[in-house]
């Protein structure tokens, strides 16, 4: 380069930059840029599905032998971690250790549940399940926000191809679900109430017997149509539901925190059912609302 | 291990195996259930019964919903209406 531009100090050269000074053309781009380009011909329509076709088969040709190679790659990570793992069922593993102990010798005075798996999941472990709570609570929020329709999102035109929807729903109605649903929905309903109420004894607890619950209402929906669940679970009931199941639980697990987080007073104890239902409200709640949301679009 | 452990650890192989393979979506899911449905029992053998509760209503009842919903959505079960 023949001529350089004067040397200025870093001060000058910042000020130059930010005030937009073009730097100095270099020349060997415009040499690149001025050679003549080599005549380029278009390949015709035959030739490209040809080249295209002959890429296809190359890239199935490889695929199976890829994927196999990859699968087989994982088998063999996943084998050489299970025979590093400590022996099934050995007493001196490492998960034997006093925290196990401790939870199974003391957990019953020191949260009031029986079941040591709920008086795990709620009690000692209860901050990582309001986090679950809160976790489901934004995924409905999340999902309504992306596809509730309600009055101020839908035309007439969806209005009239819903309401034709429901018209031939009911027109179409299955007698072999129907009764199957009119024997099942009450088991269904009270199974689900027996776990939330009793698990602090029983196997169950908030999640599965929220599971259950919202399996109930969604087999009732199926079966006897959306407007049987929607008269009773209204979109303002349903919200309700859902709050204040996060904030019983909230409410609920900051007094015991505030209380010392362990030994429960004797009066506290039935403390556990509650959280208990507020989970399986919120999980209720949950699992309905993806089914009612996904499936039809509103509550 | 007695007979009835052999059996359903047979089972959740298959049914592990049987899943990808099958070329209708629908047939899918309900090899996917019954997965379910074999792991729950397996985790009530393995004496943790709240697991198999859970495993049994979430994997086999809430999930197959779920996506029997969405094929519906998407126009993939074949054999019905949707086509």
């Amino acid at each position: 380069m023949a001529e350089k531009p004067v040397k200025k100090n870093w001060r000058q050269r910042l000020t130059a930059w930010v005030d937009g000074e073009r730097e100095f053309k270099d020349r060997s781009l415009f040499v690149m840029e001025q050679r003549s380009s080599v005549t380029f011909r278009r390949p015709t329509e035959e030739e490209h599905e040809r080249r295209e076709k002959h890429r296809l088969r190359w890239f199935l040709n490889r695929y199976p032998i890829g994927a196999g190679l990859l699968g087989l790659t994982l088998v063999a990570v996943l084998m050489a971690v299970v025979l590093t793992m400590p022996p099934f069922g050995q007493p001196d593993n490492p998960m034997h250790n006093e925290v196990a102990q401790r939870y199974l010798e003391r957990g019953y005075e020191e949260t009031g549940a029986e079941n040591i798996v709920t008086a795990m999941i709620l009690n000692y472990r209860g901050f990582d399940t309001l986090g679950e709570s809160c976790v489901l609570f934004l995924a409905v929020a999340a999902v309504m926000i992306l596809v509730l329709q309600d009055k101020k999102n839908t035309n007439k035109q969806d209005l009239a191809q819903r309401a034709r929807e429901d018209t031939l729903l009911k027109s179409h109605q299955d007698t072999i679900l129907k009764q199957a649903a009119r024997i099942l929905v009450p088991v269904l309903f009270l199974f689900a109430i027996y776990m939330l109420l009793n698990g602090e004894r029983s196997p169950g607890g908030g999640f599965s017997g929220g599971t259950v619950l919202g399996a109930g209402l969604i087999l009732s929906s199926l079966a006897f149509g959306a407007g049987r669940v929607q008269a009773l679970l209204t979109r303002r009931v349903y919200s309700a539901v859902r709050t204040f199941g996060l904030l019983l639980y909230a409410g609920l697990y900051g007094v015991n925190i505030f209380l010392g987080a362990n030994g429960l007073p004797n009066y506290l104890t039935g403390m556990t059912m509650l959280i208990d239902l507020a989970v399986g409200l919120v999980v209720a709640c949950t699992i309905y609302g993806f089914f009612a949301l996904f499936s039809r679009g509103e509550l | 291990m007695n007979l009835l452990e052999w059996i359903l650890l047979f089972g959740l192989i298959v049914c592990a195996a049987a899943a990808p393979l099958c070329k209708r979506l629908l047939v899918t899911v309900i090899v996917y259930m019954a997965y379910s449905l074999l792991m729950a029992l397996v985790w009530s053998i393995l004496q943790s019964p709240d697991l198999a509760i859970t495993e049994a209503a979430v994997g086999a009842g809430i999930t197959s919903i779920l996506f029997f919903l969405t094929l519906k959505k998407i126009h993939a079960l074949k054999g019905t209406d949707d086509g």
